[in-house]
């Protein structure tokens, strides 16, 4: 390099040093910290004491005094975690899919729906999970939906507090905040080109047919994106569950954030609770993988 | 014009807010006085009850604080146990922070506070002036590491004028309804007359008792049965304990008796414990266990309950102040509620007394000052007047006689007398208490939800429990050694 290119190479990075240093010390050195920790005992007031594989083992595969393999509350917290995943994510994803196609279908008011669509999103999630109990209530005199299931002869169930239907609950209360999503669905499906519905018109294709062979291959790098965000989101899930059912019935909604926040804050055992987050990373990253493995089938980006 | 009137308008609203402030000035100083050692003071309140405490901080610092050059800066902090610690970790902790009981042995066993005997004996601060459960619960390992800010302790809550209009049906199976239940199985009798379903439906809209109402408690059950869960002396696990089990046997008998569905439901719709719907202020259960500071909720939520023979137009100063004037008996009567110590096996007065507790975080600045106004607050007559004012019974060892008759609780004898008994009981000191907790809710959910059987669902905690608080020694253990190599 030439001596001006030394000097714009320094300007260069004397502009981002900011940005540099508070990468290092606020987020590179916290994580590389926590991968130490995760092979430590550490509660924050002693220094740490390692212990090598030990916090993994007793999570992972080491069997506990039972006989079980791992950590039981560990597991049923990533089995709650993904099971949670696996309704409230394809579930949040068509809701708003749907959504994104009713308001793009030309009708009049469309920014009224559109305001009245997004506006639950702009509710804080404590808000609209207390709103949610009252609505999930058991009592038909208080619960809303069971009043509602009484007046058409239907005996509701106990929402929040049955291990049957906790879990499904708050899927359903996760639809609640689609706004966000059916916004990005519906950029994207303004952008797709007239003229592909025009000529798959003028060759016969009906509502359903332009559907499946336009609209959702154009707007599939969306959906991709939706779905990874979806992914990322749902396995970190904490406030509503932690407000709604506090993990229970018999731990059937304790979600993996919720179980590496107690050990972390209420257990004071940092080790645990980082040898967690590293899993949970891993675990994204594996999902996030498949993901954009897949996507090489499914997702069509325009000009490829 | 527009302008002359937004002019003016702007103006006025300055001066109404120039005014407010001047009217709502706080009455206690709130500047420290040059020189003044600032003692910051990290606690859990907020709403009334931290106004009530910062009533008794100002008083403080004009006094004693004045006096000696300390100025107590008090702020309200959420998860202040959360807090201290990290705080403490990064080595700026507050002088004086306000946790619970279960944190005493937790925070001790990290290393995370300043030892108070020496500072306790200097101010002359003994057992002496402790009911004996209190004192016990502010050591660990034999040192002493928290005083009480406020105590409470636990007692039997019943609705008299549920019990009233029950009346006939209590007189026919044999029951008293003009008193509360005085052993345990008297108490399941009262509760199963005083269960009723709603009309024409299979729900019930009354329950007469249920263990999860408020369900604070019960991981302190096995008390009243005459055992505990943990054996201090052993450092061990008592969950397959006799006693132990036939508690969650007991808490488990209501949902035999209700059924699991009722059981779901309640939990499912009960009401908040600080608002109307509060299941005791509607009626909804009639005997629950609750502590001292009740009888604040229900004046908050549901003053009528606390003015059943007169005084419904007066304000609570006013009622007091005529409640002033009658005798013990004659000022219960106005309440629609009573309390009583509630049954245990033995027949012995048996309770959990719980506390918030001040402790002085490890590497505070100030720890002298600090333990200055830890003192003042353990003052006979603070702790009285603190005491008043949060609705709770105090852990000194005797109170006086105005104390008692001005309380804002009417039963407040009631819970001195509890406290001071030799069986009552404060929380087991377990260095992993958070984990117990709730390892216990866990016990608790599955026998009341009817999932497992009580000694099966014991066992199991038993053993995961007893491999956690022997995992922790071990590495405390470990600590020790590595400390000691250096």
């Amino acid at each position: 390099m030439s001596g001006r290119q030394w000097r714009q190479l320094g300007k260069g990075l004397a502009f981002v040093s900011p940005w540099l240093a508070g990468f290092c010390l606020f987020m590179a050195l916290p994580i590389g910290m926590s991968l130490y920790y995760s092979l430590c005992d550490y509660s924050l007031l002693k220094g740490p004491l390692f212990v090598g594989l030990e916090n993994y083992a007793e999570l992972i595969w080491r069997r506990d005094p039972l006989g079980r393999v791992g950590d039981p509350v560990f597991y049923q917290s990533l089995w709650n975690t993904m099971r949670y995943a696996a309704m409230a994510l394809p579930a949040g994803m068509l809701v708003s899919l749907g959504l994104a196609l009713l308001l793009n279908a030309g009708i009049g008011g469309q920014s009224i729906y559109r305001t009245i669509i997004f506006l639950p999103s702009l509710v804080p999630v404590v808000a609209s999970a207390m709103l949610w109990m009252w609505l999930f209530r058991a009592d038909p005199k208080q619960g809303l939906i069971n009043g509602v299931l009484e007046m058409l002869g239907v005996t509701g169930p106990s929402w929040l507090a049955d291990k049957t239907w906790a879990m499904p609950s708050l899927a359903l209360m996760s639809l609640w905040g689609v706004g966000h999503t059916v916004v990005i669905y519906l950029a994207g499906l303004q952008d797709v080109p007239r003229e592909l519905y025009e000529a798959a018109e003028i060759d016969g294709a009906g509502l359903w047919r332009r559907l499946w062979h336009v609209t959702i291959p154009m707007i599939s790098p969306v959906i991709f994106f939706n779905l990874v965000m979806g992914i990322i989101g749902t396995l970190q899930v904490f406030a509503v569950p932690y407000i709604m059912t506090g993990g229970g019935p018999e731990r059937t909604t304790y979600f993996f954030t919720m179980y590496l926040y107690d050990n972390a804050f209420n257990y004071l055992k940092m080790g645990h609770a980082s040898a967690m987050a590293w899993i949970q990373l891993v675990l994204i990253l594996l999902l996030t993988g498949a993901a954009f493995w897949s996507s090489r089938r499914w997702v069509h980006y325009q000009g490829k | 014009m527009f302008r002359r009137v937004a002019r003016f308008v702007v103006l006025m609203v300055l001066a109404a807010g120039a005014a407010a402030a001047l009217l709502h000035r706080p009455k206690h100083d709130v500047r420290p006085a040059p020189g003044a050692v600032v003692v910051t003071y990290w606690e859990k309140w907020t709403g009334d009850e931290g106004a009530q405490m910062e009533q008794i901080v100002g008083e403080f610092n004009d006094t004693v604080g004045r006096h000696k050059g300390i100025f107590v800066q008090y702020l309200s902090v959420s998860n202040v146990n959360q807090k201290t610690l990290v705080a403490t970790a990064a080595g700026v902790p507050p002088d004086v922070a306000g946790v619970w009981d279960g944190q005493i042995a937790q925070f001790a066993a990290m290393d995370a506070l300043e030892p108070l005997d020496d500072l306790a004996a200097e101010h002359g601060i003994t057992e002496a002036l402790y009911k004996p459960v209190y004192w016990r619960a502010c050591h660990y390992e034999g040192r002493l590491w928290g005083l009480i800010s406020t105590p409470a302790c636990v007692a039997l809550h019943y609705n008299k004028r549920i019990f009233q209009e029950c009346a006939d049906a209590l007189r026919a199976a044999g029951l008293d309804p003009d008193r509360p239940p005085r052993t345990l199985e008297e108490l399941d009798r009262y509760a199963a007359v005083l269960d009723r379903k709603r009309p024409g439906t299979d729900r019930w809209d009354r329950y007469g008792y249920l263990p999860m109402e408020p369900g604070w408690f019960l991981v302190h059950t096995a008390y009243w049965f005459g055992g505990s869960i943990y054996d201090e002396a052993a450092g061990r696990f008592t969950l397959t304990d006799e006693p132990v089990v036939r508690a969650y046997e007991w808490i488990r008998s209501y949902s035999l008796k209700l059924g699991r569905g009722s059981m779901m439901e309640f939990v499912d719709s009960r009401g908040a414990y600080a608002s109307p719907q509060n299941a005791f202020l509607v009626g909804t259960v009639a005997m629950q266990q609750q502590g001292p500071w009740m009888a604040n909720t229900i004046e908050s939520h549901r003053p009528a309950m606390n003015r059943w023979k007169f005084g419904a137009g007066l304000s609570r100063p006013e009622k007091l102040a005529e409640e002033v004037k009658l005798s013990s008996e004659e000022r219960r009567a106005n309440y629609e509620w009573g309390a009583a110590p509630f049954p245990s096996v033995g027949g012995e007065i048996v309770t959990y007394a719980g506390f918030d507790v001040l402790v002085i975080p490890r590497g505070a600045r100030h720890k002298r000052e600090a333990f200055e106004f830890i003192a003042y607050i353990n003052r006979a007559d603070v702790q009285e007047k603190l005491c008043s004012l949060h609705c709770k019974n105090t852990m000194l060892r005797s109170v006086s006689d105005e104390y008692i008759r001005n309380h804002p609780n009417p039963y407040i004898e009631v819970f001195e007398t509890m406290a001071s008994s030799p069986a009552a009981r404060g929380i087991p000191p377990i260095p992993i208490w958070p984990e117990v907790d709730a390892e216990m809710a866990q016990v608790a959910q599955k026998v009341y939800l009817l999932t497992q059987e009580p000694r099966a669902a014991l066992e199991e905690a038993q053993l995961r429990l007893q491999a956690k608080l022997d995992q922790f020694n071990r590495r405390q253990q470990q600590r020790r050694t590595r400390e000691a190599s250096r």
